[in-house]
């Protein structure tokens, strides 16, 4: 049997341009790593085609240590409070080579 | 000579078959990254040739395209602002990011124009290609104004809906406003007009095949893109309603001809030139102040600005705006 260890996954979807304050968030809580996807959708904001610079939208996954998950939901709680459209879930995952998972990213 | 000549444009062609393309629901789609490619190679082909014009250029004019511009930037948004508020059908957030798009240019509208002056055989003067560059910025930090204006009047109005939150959008304002300045879009074109002002004129002459011969095929091109984002966004039309359906309609008009007087009367360009300084003041951005009312004012709903600017106003400037520009540039700078 394979050695699996629970964690926990945050997906972020919203609009591109707040890539540089996700990517700090996601630093700042001591997250190992991100993985960041170009998306394209409609929702409360409207289309977001992806063709253009201005109307891209991404997908951001996270795999942390659930006890480092509710600081990120803090920081990222805070932005959906200043206005910004957010779509935030979180889904338990389980994880092979866990240790990389702790290891916080160098900054 | 046709008022409406310009629609056998083979730009204009091509911005009408995306945009039907995507009324008769054709599969048609460009690659991704296709649309953002044509436009770096636009911005850098009429930076090069503003470039080299402007090398040869007299500075004090130079200087009051840049003043005009910057006041153009200004003016504008706080009358569309106004405009917007009249209309009774959007908050005042929504309003302060819809009229900062409307302060700012639009560089496809600009490039539509100035291939409508080349098929007429119409001169026009260079300068409106400074206040291109100049005039994506100044809108925004008018729409950050009025935002945090509007905030304050908001958190008045419904104090019960618990005291504003200091960090609201405006706490970033420094980052936001360095954005502003230092987008992708306003860096490229400046630029590459440095370069064409300082590059030697003998090496420059190797570029006239990338700068002239293909240019029009590429605006051809990134317009067939743009009709087909504006008829995507065309489908949004209903949501906005009427009401801003028509503010998409009659603030370029009056844009346009703030822009026709400033053009001849304040900087005593030709028929060509004050066509073009009327675009400016016509035309709403969808390059430099989308992304920045999108962080700043994040309370706006983007579908708004999007399809004002896209769906609404560009069509219609590509269309009909230009040739009316071209008239009331005619009627004020004919007889010079």
């Amino acid at each position: 049997m394979h050695r699996l260890v629970p964690e926990k996954l945050v997906t972020v979807i919203t609009t591109d341009v707040l890539e540089h304050r996700l990517i700090a968030a996601v630093r700042r809580r001591g997250a190992s790593g991100y993985t960041l996807l170009r998306a394209r959708g409609a929702g409360s904001d409207g289309l977001q085609s992806g063709n253009l610079e201005i109307d891209t939208n991404l997908l951001l996954k996270v795999i942390l240590p659930p006890e480092r998950m509710s600081g990120l939901l803090d920081d990222l709680d805070a932005l959906i409070g200043q206005g910004y459209h957010l779509t935030v879930f979180v889904a338990d995952v389980a994880v092979l080579d866990h240790e990389k998972f702790e290891r916080p990213m160098e900054t | 000579m046709s008022a409406f000549s310009n629609l056998l444009i083979p730009a204009v062609l091509f911005f009408a078959l995306g945009f039907i393309a995507r009324l008769i629901k054709s599969d048609l789609r460009f690659p991704p990254d296709l649309a953002k490619i044509l436009s770096i190679y636009l911005l850098v082909s009429i930076g090069l040739h503003g470039g080299v014009e402007l090398a040869k250029a007299d500075l004090g004019e130079a200087l009051a395209a840049v003043i005009w511009a910057l006041l153009l930037g200004l003016l504008l948004p706080i009358i569309g602002f106004g405009l917007l508020l009249a209309t009774r059908r959007v908050g005042l957030l929504d309003a302060a990011a819809i009229a900062a798009h409307y302060g700012s240019v639009s560089a496809g509208t600009f490039l539509t124009a100035i291939a409508f002056l080349g098929s007429q055989g119409i001169e026009y003067e260079r300068y409106p290609l400074i206040m291109l560059a100049i005039m994506e910025s100044p809108a925004i930090v008018v729409g950050l104004l009025l935002a945090s204006w509007s905030r304050g009047r908001v958190a008045k109005a419904a104090p019960d809906r618990g005291a504003p939150r200091a960090d609201r959008g405006t706490g970033h304002m420094g980052d936001i406003l360095r954005e502003a300045f230092t987008n992708g879009s306003v860096v490229l074109l400046i630029g590459s007009m440095l370069i064409g002002a300082i590059a030697n004129p003998k090496a420059m002459e190797s570029l006239h095949p990338f700068t002239t011969d293909i240019f029009m095929g590429m605006l051809c091109l990134f317009l067939l893109e743009m009709g087909l984002e504006a008829g995507r966004r065309f489908g949004d039309f209903r949501r906005v309603g009427l009401a801003l359906g028509a503010f998409g309609l009659v603030m370029p008009l009056i844009g346009g001809v703030i822009g026709v007087l400033v053009g001849h009367l304040m900087l005593g360009f030709g028929v060509g030139g004050t066509t073009l300084v009327g675009v400016l003041g016509a035309s709403a951005s969808y390059i430099a102040v989308p992304p920045a009312m999108r962080l700043a004012v994040p309370e706006a709903n983007p579908s708004f600005y999007l399809t004002l600017s896209l769906g609404v106003t560009f069509p219609f400037n590509v269309v009909f705006g230009i040739p009316i520009y071209h008239q009331l540039a005619l009627l004020v700078a004919g007889g010079a």
